[in-house]
């Protein structure tokens, strides 16, 4: 065999140990990302499964765990940044993906249910916005609402925003659908209870919430409190 | 399979890696490492430099003091300066070294191009056993010849080139081209050792005088004789060496427009000589690596380095108007802010890997060249320059390259 034959074959040989050794790194990577939004969500199942038999166990509810709850919705949203990085980097059609996506939505919905417990039970008022967009192609204006409510949600850090996949195979999702009407018309906003439809631009947005809603001097308090 | 920009990516990311592994093992193997060890020449032959003049009022008085200042028996060596029909002061420089007696002057009327120039210093020079060509615009280490002449004790050798770099950096784009031409020593080192090398560039390149009486003299060779002369030497069968050692800095153009004029030149040059004249060479077993691999490959990195450089363009554009779209109306402030560092977000993918794989071994390959050349001068600017730079300047002048050898377009030397 000719020194260039032989090269070439070795180069060959290197070329995919190289190649096969990066996929595994990469491979190993998005396992141990997928290992730590599993962990994330097993905390905050656990937090929010502590949060709700302390609802269930006290008649009167444990407002004093009001700072515990804004706590758990403000991990549940960098959870949802974590996801929503992971979903872009395996794609939508990921199994592993899509159940995260599940069990996170589960979350949200919990969440959003304790909320509005301590919204009667403690005469707090949190600006609550549950958003429905789609990853199927079918949104054109997703991504453009999907920025402007991260935006909303660091300038004012009491704003708590839920959202959902509404393609999302989820009976409790399927039902929170149902139960607040929202039509495959997406993108779709529940603000404060009113659902609006569709996005045109920030300041439109901005004035779908009530008056005061989004005053800046609340912005460093986690929740108003009434 | 859905669409994805990676679809054409990864081929061209695994073609890259595939010959740099190639180079590395080639790198490594018992002729190379042989050449390395090469000691200085046993016999001193006789030897002829012709520098090609046309216009070069301002650096060949130095190059020609560089020659004088060779190590080798004054008696062995002479120097032939060709004025080719220069309008500046070059004649009136070259009269300062007539009565030199290791020194001959040819002045051309009429300029006629460097192939011509080359040709009237190997006609005066019958006695030479060896020509030599170098640039006017070009300096050489004192040991440089001793180094060249070293690799000829094989009859089959035709040519030896030698380890160019850039003299004395000082733009970016300088800097740029100083480490590209230190990727150069190392892979032409490599090259040599499979018999790979299809150019002998102007900076010192030594030729067995025989092979001007076999194959003929240079030739216009679509403005890039050297060339034409080394694709010529293959053709016949014949080997090139390189000189690791042989040391000679050449002045790199410091601006884009002069630099994309002379790589257009080098390049349409590359393409014409290949694809008209010398097709015979590409996937020719006869002709082992070169004509398998070293040229097709050569070929293929030009269609990459387009291809690549257009889908960035496209790419970059459509992430940018879909940004500027998503962000539209929400505060700059926002899109700009820092975001708490963690692990999680860092890009570690296929690409990320293989593309940082590739920049590394050509990384390696240009301090290997460094050291093994013992060339002068800092790495570290011209490393970041050539790491930053090179694939935004490069696809330039490919493409205008391939844009003039499908239109036929002509360009002038300067």
């Amino acid at each position: 065999m000719s020194l260039f034959a032989r090269n070439a074959l070795i180069a060959l040989g290197l070329t995919v140990l190289l190649v096969g050794t990066v996929v595994y790194t990469v491979n190993y990577f998005d396992q141990q990302r997928i290992s730590e939004l599993n962990t994330m969500q097993t905390r905050l199942s656990t937090d929010t499964l502590s949060l709700e038999t302390q609802f269930a166990l006290l008649e009167n509810a444990p407002c004093k765990n009001i700072s515990e709850n804004t706590t758990l919705s403000k991990e549940l949203s960098d959870l949802g940044d974590r996801l929503s990085f992971t979903e872009n980097r395996l794609g939508s059609k990921d199994p592993q993906v899509i159940e995260l996506k599940k069990s996170y939505a589960l979350l949200e919905i919990r969440d959003y249910l304790l909320t509005k417990k301590l919204e009667t039970n403690c005469k707090v008022k949190p600006v609550v916005v549950l958003y429905f967009y789609s990853n199927a192609g079918n949104c054109e204006d997703c991504d453009r609402a999907g920025y402007a409510l991260s935006y909303l949600r660091q300038t004012y850090p009491h704003l708590r925003v839920y959202s959902f996949d509404y393609n999302i195979d989820l009976g409790a999702l399927k039902t929170l659908i149902s139960v607040e009407k929202v039509k495959p018309k997406l993108p779709a906003f529940i603000i404060q209870g009113d659902l609006h439809y569709g996005f045109t631009s920030l300041t439109d947005l901005e004035k779908a919430f009530p008056k005061n809603a989004l005053a800046t001097s609340t912005a460093t308090s986690t929740i108003k409190i009434h | 399979m859905a669409w994805s920009p990676n679809l054409i990516v990864y081929p061209f990311l695994l073609a890259a890696i595939y010959y740099e592994f190639f180079l590395l093992v080639t790198f490594l193997s018992k002729p190379a490492r042989d050449s390395r060890k090469r000691g200085t020449p046993t016999t001193y032959p006789h030897v002829a430099i012709i520098v090609p003049c046309w216009n070069e009022e301002n650096t060949i008085e130095s190059t020609t003091k560089s020659l004088l200042a060779l190590k080798y028996p004054s008696k062995k060596l002479s120097i032939v300066l060709v004025n080719d029909g220069s309008t500046d002061n070059t004649k009136k420089i070259l009269a300062r070294f007539a009565r030199h007696p290791q020194i001959k002057i040819i002045n051309k009327e009429k300029n006629g191009g460097k192939y011509t120039a080359l040709n009237a210093g190997i006609s005066s020079s019958p006695e030479a056993e060896f020509i030599g060509c170098l640039d006017a615009d070009s300096l050489v280490a004192p040991d440089a010849l001793r180094e060249i002449v070293s690799c000829f004790e094989k009859p089959e050798v035709m040519a030896t080139t030698a380890a160019m770099s850039v003299h004395k950096p000082h733009t970016l784009l300088q800097h740029m081209q100083y480490a590209e031409y230190i990727f150069g020593i190392t892979t032409r080192h490599i090259l040599s050792s499979v018999n790979g090398i299809y150019v002998t560039p102007g900076p010192f390149s030594i030729y067995r005088s025989k092979v001007f009486r076999e194959l003929g003299n240079f030739r216009h060779g679509y403005q890039t004789e050297d060339l034409e002369m080394a694709l010529r030497i293959q053709y016949a069968g014949y080997k090139i060496e390189n000189s690791l050692r042989a040391r000679v800095y050449t002045k790199a153009p410091s601006t884009l427009r002069p630099l994309l004029k002379q790589r257009v030149r080098w390049t349409s040059g590359f393409l014409r000589n290949i694809l008209y004249d010398y097709r015979g060479l590409i996937a020719n077993p006869r002709y082992n690596a070169l004509g398998l691999f070293i040229l097709p490959f050569a070929l293929f990195s030009m269609f990459s380095g387009i291809s690549l450089f257009s889908l960035s363009i496209f790419e970059f554009a459509k992430s940018t108007i879909h940004s500027v779209s998503v962000a539209q109306g929400v505060p700059l402030t926002y899109a700009l802010s820092l975001h708490s560092f963690s692990w999680f977000y860092l890009p570690f993918t296929v690409m990320f890997f293989l593309g940082g794989a590739t920049l590394l071994i050509t990384l390696v390959f240009i301090v290997m060249g460094k050291r093994l050349s013992n060339t002068p001068g800092n790495l570290t600017v011209s490393a970041i320059a050539y790491s930053i730079l090179y694939g935004f300047v490069a696809p330039l002048w490919l493409i205008r390259s391939v844009a003039d050898v499908a239109s036929g377009a002509r360009r002038s030397w300067r």
